[in-house]
């Protein structure tokens, strides 16, 4: 026993040494760290890594995602949605050539009405249709120098509608945009874009940038019949950006923004008087206009105390024709302020908002009152309490918000952040949130579904409409779990769980029916659906991030989502077919993996697998339910550089998988599309 | 004697653990854009001269978010230019007065003016990697270039502090703002 022991010492020292020694005559890089290195060899070494930036939100108690402006351009991506895809959590979906579904933690809708979704701290929720309008582009994305998302409840800080996640969007410093670029692509579908930008600086401390986009997609064909629909796209956008550095700390920054978008549809709306079985689709041509002004100015009181103050004028349109035409004009002020002494890290903030629409609706939609204005004021105040330095955060925070339309919301938040070491983090977070419903559903009347005749009955058109008693507020309360780990220098995961109570969904129960109505010669019968808060449910799901650096020019990244909505049952059959429609249209699994590779100094080669389960969705106007089944594909990106200037990247997107449609709209009637696969070759030339 | 199954494993062991350790660097040696932001801030502890004091050990801070945590941990403790470097992370002016250089990353950019203010005056070297740091009144600013990480100083801002950057970390600059090299 004891000889053996010995001789286990002497064979673990032998190995240890050898291991050593080995390790050392293979790599001697491993002898010198590179702490080791002198100033002047750190000054010589390559960055060798394929991102820019690190990921790291270490110590943020809350499940966040960053996305870098060099992840943007690596994900060969044309739109602002299809970026969004690489966040665990975040489910998008295309409709067609430039609508898209995107939400966080499922309830996935053409609306998705519980995202909150931020440009340099300015929304672009729209309050008429309640969820960000996606088929315009808001900025180019070479502007953007990065995406924060934050997935769970951010009501505390930014008010109603953060319920489910918010999208921060930061635009680029015009002091990093000087010079002038242009980028250009061409691919199939007729996919065309163009992006041209000029900066510059006027003196030391102040810069300036103007950059303008332009944007257009073919139509796409229909799943039915393989005909072409009719989502022809054209975007444009401008943008204009001032940033001044004011001494003592303050500055000031400018933003001016001019968008425009078009956009066809065919919505399935006139009975067919040969079969009444269907529906005759009519073109529907939309287009969209936006103008935004905005200035900031942050700073910095003798007292310690940082201030930034924020106002922004816009005025949108937005008209689908023939049928509806919403006018927007909304005014935003917003102060925020942050001071840190002590233990304390303590942020307070009051905003006001006026929104002013003009509705002109007939044929599908009636509108309540025409002209209506929302105005909401909020404040807030947040703490982040350090308990014991470096290792245990204590945040409280809580928002207050009263407008004139469906009263006054209160959403509070609590989060413990641990950090035993520097690498690792739990975090806890409790939240309540509420969701406003949105003017459309205080005040639309809207043909939203279709039953074919039968033998006995007659066709039966299905009228969404305001109820008996006004709408409420929807609440969500819950709970969230994470931790984050950095297990390597190479190696990172973030995982976060939740399970949160929704209480009085909108959903809608059965009104009184209208017999008979005479719709293009075709007598009909037509079902009122009264909108009440009568859902309630359960939503749990759990997220997954790694970042693997596995070799100095390769980088892996994966995330998935696991989503599960579980709707109360309710003795209503519509409520309850609405709270079944709500569980079956949320994809249960989602994820993807992304592969970063720098072949050499001039040239990448990325992958990206992307997936998702199936769904359920009911085929608007009509009331079956038709299965969006799961899908796996690839895009594929290989970029060369020229020079330091000028690269070229050739793109594949949804390469591979059966032909597939990835979204039906439930609510707003349209002809299913089919997503195909495209290649694309972009130049982009920095001068 | 070990018997043979025993010496096998022994082998077997070794072998694994040789080849991990072996194949390791080839993986796992990139020098990303962090690490070597990290391996700087190390580096400038000794190239840089504080004022005279009686300290023996050196802290840096990291403020906000924070981006270097994992990279800069592996440090803590070590002994650079004789004396214990120390790592902590600062969110308010009241944290700052025992460190010897705060790091502001570039995600924190909007709340740069406010740190530069809470630490002028103090002995205190401030660094970013936000563009535009030095010129707007940071002490070092490092900045990607060329594929490499290099770094302006601010002599100016430091000589104003009673900072001395040694001649060799001037040479080295890649710019240096408002003094000779």
């Amino acid at each position: 026993m004891f000889l053996n022991n010995k001789i286990q010492n002497i064979l673990g020292i032998f190995y240890a040494a050898a291991t050593i020694a080995l390790a050392l005559a293979w790599h001697p890089a491993l002898a010198a760290q590179d702490d080791d290195l002198s100033l002047e060899d750190l000054t010589k070494t390559e960055v060798s890594s394929v991102s820019r930036r690190n990921q790291s939100l270490s110590n943020v108690p809350a499940a966040a995602f960053v996305i870098t402006a060099e992840d943007i351009r690596r994900s060969g991506a044309q739109a602002l949605p299809d970026v969004l895809r690489m966040v665990p959590g975040i489910q998008v979906a295309q409709v067609d050539s430039g609508r898209y579904a995107v939400s966080a933690r499922g309830f996935n809708g053409r609306f998705t009405n519980k995202l909150q979704v931020l440009i340099d701290g300015r929304s672009v929720y729209h309050p008429f249709f309640s969820g960000t309008i996606w088929e315009y582009d808001p900025i180019p994305l070479e502007d953007i120098e990065r995406i924060e998302v934050i997935r769970g409840a951010g009501a505390a800080m930014w008010g109603v509608n953060a319920v489910n996640g918010v999208i921060n969007i930061i635009s680029r410093h015009s002091r990093t945009q000087k010079g002038g670029l242009v980028a250009a692509t061409l691919g199939s579908n007729g996919q065309r874009q163009l992006y041209a930008r000029a900066g510059g600086s006027i003196d030391a401390d102040t810069t300036w940038k103007l950059s303008a986009q332009g944007r257009h997609a073919e139509p796409s064909k229909q799943l039915a019949n393989d005909n072409y629909s009719e989502d022809d796209l054209n975007n444009g956008v401008v943008d204009f950006r001032l940033d001044r550095a004011l001494s003592g700390g303050s500055d000031f920054s400018i933003w001016a923004n001019a968008g425009k978008s078009s956009l066809g549809d065919l919505y399935p709306l006139t009975p067919n008087p040969l079969d009444p079985s269907t529906l005759i689709p009519v073109e529907i041509s939309q287009k969209i206009s936006t103008q935004t002004l905005g200035g900031r100015y942050r700073w910095l009181s003798g007292t310690g105390i940082e201030s930034s103050v924020q106002a922004s004028f816009g005025s949108s349109n937005i008209e689908l024709k023939d049928a509806l035409e919403v006018s927007n004009t909304q005014f935003d002020i917003d102060y925020q302020g942050r001071y840190t002494f002590a233990e304390h890290d303590l942020l307070w903030g009051a905003s006001h908002r006026t929104v002013s629409d003009e509705v002109w609706a007939r044929y599908v939609v009636e509108i309540g009152a025409a002209e209506f204005t929302q105005r909401t004021t909020g404040f807030f105040i947040h703490d982040n309490w350090t308990l014991i330095q470096d290792t245990l955060q204590f945040g409280l925070g809580a928002r207050w918000d009263q407008t004139n339309l469906g009263g006054n919301t209160f959403s509070p938040n609590a989060t413990l952040m641990w950090t035993p070491t520097r690498s690792d983090t739990i975090w806890a977070k409790y939240s309540k949130a509420p969701r406003m419903p949105a003017r459309a559903e205080f005040a639309v009347t809207m043909l939203t579904g279709y039953l074919p005749p039968t033998l006995s009955t007659p066709p039966v058109v299905f009228r969404a409409q305001p109820g008996s008693t006004p709408l409420r507020q929807e609440t969500m309360e819950g709970f969230e779990l994470g931790y984050r780990s950095q297990l390597t220098q190479q190696l990172g995961v973030d995982i976060s769980v939740y399970r949160y109570r929704y209480t009085d969904v909108v959903s809608s129960i059965q009104g009184t029916m209208l017999y008979p109505v005479v719709i293009s010669g075709i007598p009909l019968a037509i079902q009122n659906l009264d909108r009440c808060n009568c859902g309630n449910g359960w939503l749990s799901g759990a997220e997954l991030s790694v970042d693997w650096l596995l070799a100095p020019t390769w980088r892996m990244q994966l995330s998935y989502a696991f989503t599960h909505v579980d709707m109360d049952d309710s003795a209503n059959p519509i409520a309850q077919a609405h709270g079944q429609k709500e569980e079956d249209s949320t994809a249960r699994h989602y994820g993807s993996l992304r592969s970063q590779w720098n072949v050499s100094p001039s040239q990448q080669l990325d992958a990206w697998i992307r997936g998702s389960s199936g769904v359920d969705r009911t085929l608007s106007p009509y009331t079956t339910t038709i299965r969006v089944p799961g899908y796996v594909t690839l895009d594929l990106r290989y970029a060369y550089k020229l020079n330091k200037d000028i690269e070229l990247a050739l793109t594949g997107r949804n390469l591979v998988g059966p032909r597939r449609v990835e979204y039906v709209t439930d609510y707003v009637p349209a002809t299913p599309v089919i997503i195909e696969p495209s290649v694309l070759l972009s130049g982009r030339w920095k001068f | 004697m070990p018997t043979g199954r025993a010496f096998r494993i022994h082998l077997l062991r070794w072998l694994v653990s040789t080849l991990l350790i072996a194949i390791s660097p080839v993986f796992a040696q990139p020098d990303s854009e962090p690490q070597l932001e990290a391996a700087y801030l190390v580096n400038f502890l000794k190239y840089v001269e504080w004022p005279a004091s009686q300290r023996n050990s050196s802290t840096i801070c990291l403020f906000g978010r924070d981006t270097l945590g994992p990279f800069l941990s592996g440090h803590e403790g070590r002994v650079i230019g004789g004396k214990e470097l120390h790592i902590r992370r600062v969110s308010s002016p009241d944290d700052m007065t025992n460190c010897q250089l705060v790091y502001i990353p570039d995600v924190e950019e909007a709340r740069i003016g406010a740190v530069l203010r809470w630490t002028s005056g103090m002995p205190i070297l401030t660094a970013s990697n936000a563009d535009g740091f030095a010129r707007s009144g940071g002490g070092i600013e490092l900045l990607r270039t060329g594929g490499r990480v290099q770094f302006i100083v601010n002599a100016e801002m430091m000589a104003r502090k009673g900072l001395a950057p040694s001649s060799q970390m001037m040479r080295l600059a890649n710019r240096v703002i408002g003094g000779e090299r």
